[in-house]
């Protein structure tokens, strides 16, 4: 635990010290949460709808820092551990190099969730949102988005050769499923072709959950999302486990 | 009195090319032991193989009589290790290096007392980036020792260093050795083989080409300095015959100017 905690800390301190995840994760959502409440206001989210637009965008709002982590974040630190022998050192250690990617995981899920209060707070000052289904149903969505976003990044961070192939990867998933998936860019007002093509990026499936959980709609309406959700983390994690390179 | 190190036959492959061919070494206690060789000639993957990050096709390895891969708990917390590449995140200081690594072991020595009688204490909240690469090596020798060990593992840790600097990693290492402390190195120059190693051995495509004391390695040698038996070890009769050529062509070329 005692090495747990020195290397949370310290990492945590290079993290913020490297600025990036501050102004993708944190600063980002809380920008386009204002951008959204200064536009829609406290219109409703199509006429004759019974929640506000905002209300719909809340938990897409939320995943912004979860992808910034999961798909950016992730894949590029640990390809870049792995290039300077960090991860090799620590099997001339007592400690396995396990310990510092969960040290890692915990440390983007801590900013998803600073962000998620953040924007949450945003909406609710400003705006006047407050959340209509249950909380406890939109934590466990948000930490099932958590899981598959980071699985998929320990997968590229893990088995990319180097860290430059790394970081092309971490793009190509990053900026398509920023704007696209409907985590900046409001899926609704997507034309319809370009709805289909959001809906085969992971990070759909977790919005449209978040949106069912805070708006409180039925469950039964995402049970697609939340089957391929698990199935794409698991099998993402049975492939880091499988391929993972330490050097 | 058992041996710290002791490798018995150890042989490693990469697709057809033999990196090291059937290698035994034993360390005694409080020994210095000096493993060189050219560049590929097998050090860095003899050194693999003892630790354990590389597997060796065939041949045991057991440091302070345990295995590494089986017992790499127990065993890495009495080993200090330094490799040759830089393992540092980028902007971590060397305050935060060293509690990071103090963190590893149950019994961690005070890294500020090693800083200190390393020279470095007062380049604590500096990068370890920014070090000149002087004190970058020291810093490296002061995390090898953090865990307080029976044996340190340095692999080429003076390359790229200027001999000042050289000069000042050499007195912590004698220091280090006058404290009993084991020590298993490679290295590129001789002079400092002499000056610290008990035992040298030097290996040749993977093969141990010669192994006893430096002045028994000048003796074996036609030559009167361990540079030049060195080189006389590890020649290649291959390019000693280009040699040859090309001082016959330079000679050619002076007579024709002539």
């Amino acid at each position: 635990m005692k090495t747990f905690n020195t290397m949370l800390k310290t990492e945590l301190k290079l993290s913020l010290r490297d600025m990036n995840m501050i102004i993708f994760a944190i600063c980002v959502p809380i920008v386009v949460a204002v951008i959204l409440g200064i536009i829609y206001g406290n219109e409703p989210a199509y006429d004759g709808a019974d929640y506000t637009f905002l209300a719909q965008s809340f938990g897409a709002l939320t995943t912004i820092a979860i992808l910034a982590g999961g798909v950016m974040g992730l894949p590029m630190l640990v390809s870049d551990y792995r290039e300077k022998k960090i991860l090799k050192r620590f099997k001339v250690t007592p400690v396995s190099p396990t310990m510092i990617l969960v040290v890692q995981l915990v440390i983007y899920a801590l900013y998803s969730i600073v962000a998620l209060i953040l924007v949450f707070a945003t909406l609710a000052i400003f705006f006047g949102y407050y959340m209509v289904g249950s909380w406890v149903l939109f934590l466990a969505s948000h930490f099932l988005t958590m899981i598959v976003m980071f699985s998929i990044g320990m997968m590229v961070g893990g088995i990319a050769p180097n860290a430059k192939i790394a970081s092309v990867i971490a793009c190509l998933l990053y900026f398509p499923m920023l704007i696209f998936s409907g985590a900046t860019l409001p899926y609704e007002i997507m034309p319809e072709a370009l709805q289909s093509v959001a809906d085969i990026m992971p990070l759909t499936q977790g919005i449209k959950l978040l949106q069912a959980t805070s708006l409180g709609l039925p469950i039964e309406s995402v049970f697609t999302p939340i089957i391929v959700m698990v199935a794409l983390s698991i099998i993402c994690i049975a492939v880091s486990i499988k391929f993972f390179k330490w050097e | 009195m058992n041996p710290v190190i002791e490798v018995e036959k150890l042989s490693k492959s990469y697709a057809q090319t033999k990196a090291v061919h059937d290698v035994s070494i034993s360390v005694c206690r409080g020994e210095v032991f000096g493993l060189l060789g050219a560049n590929g000639a097998g050090k860095s993957t003899t050194i693999e193989c003892i630790l354990g990050t590389k597997k060796q096709d065939s041949g045991t390895v057991k440091i302070l009589g345990m295995n590494p891969l089986a017992d790499r708990k127990r065993l890495f917390e009495k080993v200090g290790v330094q490799f040759q590449e830089s393992n540092y995140q980028s902007s971590i200081t060397v305050r935060e290096l060293c509690k990071v690594t103090g963190s590893l072991y149950k019994a961690p020595t005070n890294y500020n007392d090693l800083l200190k009688r390393f020279g470095i204490f007062e380049k604590a909240k500096s990068k370890v980036a920014d070090l000149s690469r002087g004190q970058k090596q020291r810093l490296f020798i002061v995390l090898a020792l953090i865990p307080n060990p029976e044996v340190v593992f340095l692999d080429e840790l003076t390359t790229g260093l200027d001999s000042r600097a050289r000069r000042d990693v050499w007195k912590c290492l004698e220091e280090l050795k006058a404290n009993g402390l084991t020590i298993f190195l490679t290295s590129h120059f001789m002079d400092e083989v002499e000056i610290l190693c008990d035992r040298i051995m030097i290996l040749k495509k993977g093969a141990i080409i010669f192994h006893g004391t430096a002045l028994e390695a000048i003796n074996a040698s036609p030559h009167d300095k361990l540079e030049d038996a060195y080189l006389w070890f590890t020649d290649d009769p291959g390019h000693s015959a280009d040699a040859e050529l090309l001082g016959q062509a330079a000679r050619e070329v002076e007579n024709e100017n002539i």
